[in-house]
């Protein structure tokens, strides 16, 4: 058996953790980043990028470069329209069906983009315990998270990619009951906590009841459409307005039709990187700078100081979104604001001082913060899987579905059967009969949400129930049943209870993949695996190249540089090193990792000597004023 | 979910998946191979708690035992288990939170025993039959829709909404006073069941029952009227502290027509 690891499989950015003597960590890569950005690049050759290199990628090639693709996990083309406008990669689909994303000449589900992701972090795990010394490092199963409010669509999406990624999925739990979770590792005491989760692109408020180490969800509430992809857009639209012409050549007046984001999308990414670097800024500073760079579609560049009551001004209405979720799962739970004991920050867009202030202000405490809010549900993920595969049973998570779930009955009334905020596993039956004589199936339409009609909720699937043996109509009594597994994913099963026929029953997921469209996503994925190996060993070259160029550069910027050309270091050495890092940068952008290899090694080898003499300085340094005695 | 899709059990006996030894319909987990068992079909939440038949439960001791089941059965402890015993684990899980569910509040538990006991649910009645007013709620009833009409109207000619708000308030005031009184017989009632579950003869026993059903349908309709005063001052633009939801939500016409 390989080995288990919990992953939080984010908008933004994503991370794999694991339990090792009773205690779970977050797995880092060699600088002591945990993060990896959930972007995947597809290079001009088919060779694909996935984490920093694909962030990279955004600047250079935005419209092969995808980011976000959460949002668009398990929804149609319909729901996601609007946002799509605003990314620079292609988005499409039939209506009714699954979103197809666009990168070059391929086309890609939402669950084969984050599979990209969850295979980066699979790798990632696999180095790590190889350089542990692991003799059995492979990574074979998992628990994934998701948004307290994903619908059955969405966690089945999130199942369907960890298959795709070569992952058994042991669970798919959800981010504020994991991160629970991670905070109540040590503390055995009782007590009502609220989980107020602020990821990158979802929000979600869960309240939980801890005692005698079973942490039970009482309510849960959200927004799977909020998150810091919004507030990141706030500022973007914000530069955009103030850089006007850009998106208007030519344009004569209509300014108010003619969407914003028509920049081109280098632009964009430009810009979205220096709003991001103003709002993280921010978080420290009372004031910050938002500065983009002179580029082809900008000139003149931009620069704009902005001081956090501004920033706080304009993001506001979004952070005031976050509350009407909160109120609701406290009056589900049956609870006031000051009856919760303790509050966990979630999510990186929790560092923002006036989300901190406005969350402390509604319960009137002040919220927990000892573990890293970017780290925290993974950690909790790791503490799930192990659970579920040592058999420990200090502690239990009892979840909550986020949704009613419900069958359309005539006139396009959805009948409810499991209500939401009901604990899972739960299950709810309803009796079905025939309405003309000798009929053997019956359509069954199922639904989740809140509302009434048909038309105001999310459709999850349609069945065929067949097999039912011709009696005269209304004579038949078919029982379906409706199980809410652990996962918080619906399973339908059916019997005609005069015969004991168990009927047969034929699902078509409204916006998932089948089972067959999987199964071939999982043939193509391993036709890919040679190019997706390529482009690893790429990532790994550029990253030992730049280690080196950096190395280089910081060398030559010493105050005692001039000194050393002077002395022990020839004219004729310092041109080689010159050219050498020239060379070596002017082939880091190009795909030919032999080639970067290569002129690494050669820059090596140009500043060997240089390595030597600033070794010998330091040492002499070191030993200056002391005595032989003391050494 | 209603309570009379409940299947009350005809089985007692259970065989063991997994040894094939019989156990009593009760048990959690095989007597003989102590593996967790198939769920028969049950039926009686009360007994699956290990609970007498009575409306009179500790909130303490009912989360006490939801917590301890739940760390026997939940699928998350038979994740290394045998097909068997995880669908097992799962069916037990989901009927133990479906038990748990209907337990925990007086309404849904006095429910449970009206449909382990034989009885009509009153919820299907409240369905089927809603223009059907209690007898006892009559003149209650009549005057509050009187009221309701006249705030319509008013609202719909531009009257000052603060006088109709304050109009609304007042209408609410007797079904308030109303509702209290009935959680008080309700009470009183359940309290009556439980001195006679062991003593009672059966006609005790059934007047009883019928007496709560009786009182449980008045309740419904009760908190009916105030979701309708609820509906009216949402229209009136009293918004209350979730005004962020309510404003997707919108107030719930729902179109019957086939």
């Amino acid at each position: 058996m390989g080995k288990v690891v919990g992953i939080d499989l984010g908008t933004t950015n994503s991370l794999v953790a694991y339990v090792r003597d009773g205690e779970p960590r977050v797995i880092r890569d060699s600088s002591g980043d945990a993060l990896v950005p959930s972007v995947v690049s597809l290079g001009d050759d088919g060779t694909v990028f996935v984490g920093r290199e694909a962030q990279r990628r955004l600047l250079i090639s935005p419209s092969r470069t995808v980011y976000s693709v959460k949002r668009f996990m398990g929804r149609g083309i319909d729901d996601v329209k609007d946002e799509a406008a605003l990314l620079p990669f292609g988005v499409s689909g039939e209506a009714g069906g699954v979103v197809r994303i666009g990168v070059g000449d391929r086309e890609f589900t939402p669950p084969e983009i984050s599979a990209f992701v969850l295979r980066e972090l699979k790798q990632r795990a696999e180095e790590h315990f190889r350089e542990q010394g692991e003799f059995d490092f492979e990574v074979d199963r998992a628990v994934i998270t998701v948004p307290a409010y994903f619908n059955d669509a969405q966690r089945t999406a999130t199942r369907d990619a960890g298959r795709l990624a070569g992952l058994e999925v042991l669970r798919i739990i959800s981010e504020p009951t994991a991160a629970s979770l991670a905070y109540g590792l040590d503390k055995k005491n009782r007590g009502t906590i609220a989980v107020y989760d602020l990821g990158g692109g979802t929000f979600d408020i869960s309240i939980l009841k801890v005692e005698d180490g079973v942490f039970q969800a009482l309510a849960t509430s959200g927004d799977t459409h909020l998150g810091g992809d919004d507030i990141d857009r706030v500022l973007i639209e914000l530069v955009l307005r103030e850089i006007g012409g850009v998106p208007h050549a030519g344009a004569g007046g209509s300014r108010e039709q003619d969407p914003p984001h028509a920049a081109p999308a280098e632009t964009i990414q430009a810009i979205r990187k220096a709003v991001i670097q103003a709002k993280w800024d921010l978080s420290d500073h009372q004031e910050a700078e938002i500065r983009v760079e002179p580029q082809a579609g900008l000139p003149k560049g931009y620069r704009r100081a902005i001081t956090r009551e501004e920033f706080e001004a304009m993001i506001r209405p979004l952070v005031d979104r976050t509350l009407g979720p909160v109120r609701q799962a406290l009056s589900d739970a049956g609870l006031e604001p000051n009856d919760i004991d303790e509050i966990v920050l979630v999510g990186g867009a929790t560092r923002t001082p006036l989300v901190h202030r406005l969350v402390a202000e509604l319960f009137g405490k002040t919220p927990h913060s000892d573990l890293n809010p970017d780290e925290v549900v993974a950690l909790g993920a790791a503490v799930q899987a192990d659970i579920l595969v040592s058999g420990r049973r200090e502690m239990l998570l009892l979840d909550v579905t986020p949704l009613s779930l419900g069958i359309e009955t005539i006139g396009g009334v959805v009948s409810k059967i499991i209500m939401r905020n009901s604990t899972i596993p739960a299950s709810g039956r309803e009796m079905y009969t025939t309405s003309v004589d000798n009929q053997t199936s019956v359509d069954i339409h199922v639904l989740q949400g809140e509302r009434e009609l048909v038309a105001d909720c999310r459709s999850l699937a349609r069945f065929k129930l067949r097999g039912i043996p011709p009696m005269p109509a209304g004579l038949p009594r078919v029982e379906v049943r409706f199980q809410i597994d652990a996962n918080g994913i619906l399973s339908v099963g059916a019997r005609e209870l005069r015969t004991s026929i168990e009927q047969s029953i034929e699902v078509k997921p409204s916006y998932g993949l089948t089972d067959q469209e999987v199964e071939r996503m999982l043939i193509e994925s391993f036709e890919h695996a040679q190019a997706d190996f390529d482009a690893r060993l790429l990532i790994e070259a550029r990253n030992e190249g730049e280690t080196v160029i950096n190395a280089t550069e910081k060398s030559l910027r010493r105050p005692d540089f001039a000194e050393i050309t002077g002395g022990e270091l020839t004219k004729d050495e310092l041109a080689q090193i010159e050219r050498a890092l020239a060379d070596l940068k002017h082939v880091m952008a190009g795909t030919e990792r032999e080639t970067i290899h290569e002129k690494t090694h050669a820059l090596n080898h140009a500043t060997r000597h240089l390595a030597e003499v600033m070794m010998n300085r330091s040492v002499r340094e070191a030993l200056a004023g002391r005595n032989v005695k003391d050494i | 979910m209603t309570p009379d899709a409940i299947p009350v059990s005809p089985v007692s006996t259970l065989e063991c998946r997994s040894c094939g030894a019989g156990a009593p319909v009760d048990e959690h987990f095989c007597p003989q191979c102590s593996r967790i068992l198939a769920l028969g079909r049950h039926g009686d939440y009360f007994t699956f708690f290990g609970l007498p038949r009575k409306l009179t439960i500790a909130q303490d001791d009912l989360d006490r035992r939801f917590r301890e089941l739940s760390r026997k059965f939940h699928p998350d402890y038979y994740y290394n288990a045998s097909p068997a015993e995880r669908l097992a684990s799962l069916e037990r899980s989901s009927y133990l939170n479906d038990a748990y569910r209907a337990l925990r509040t007086p309404a849904t538990r006095i429910e449970h025993l009206l449909a382990i006991e034989g009885l009509p649910s009153t919820k299907s009645e409240g369905e089927t039959s809603a223009a059907k007013v209690p007898p006892a709620l009559l003149e209650e009833v009549f005057e509050l829709n009187e009221e309701l009409d006249e705030i319509r109207e008013q609202r719909e000619s531009g009257a000052d909404l603060a006088a109709l708000a304050s109009r609304l308030d007042a209408a609410r005031a007797p079904i308030e006073r109303k509702r209290e009184e009935h959680e008080r017989q309700i009470e009183a009632l359940s309290a009556q069941w439980d001195s006679q579950a062991e003593t009672g003869t059966p006609a005790e026993r059934r007047a009883a029952l019928e007496a709560l059903r009786e009182t449980l349908l008045e309740r419904n309709y009760i908190n009916n009227l105030l979701a309708a005063i609820d509906r009216e001052a949402a229209g009136i633009g009293l918004q209350s502290s979730v005004s962020g939801l309510q404003s997707e939500d919108p107030p719930k016409t729902v179109d019957r027509r086939p």
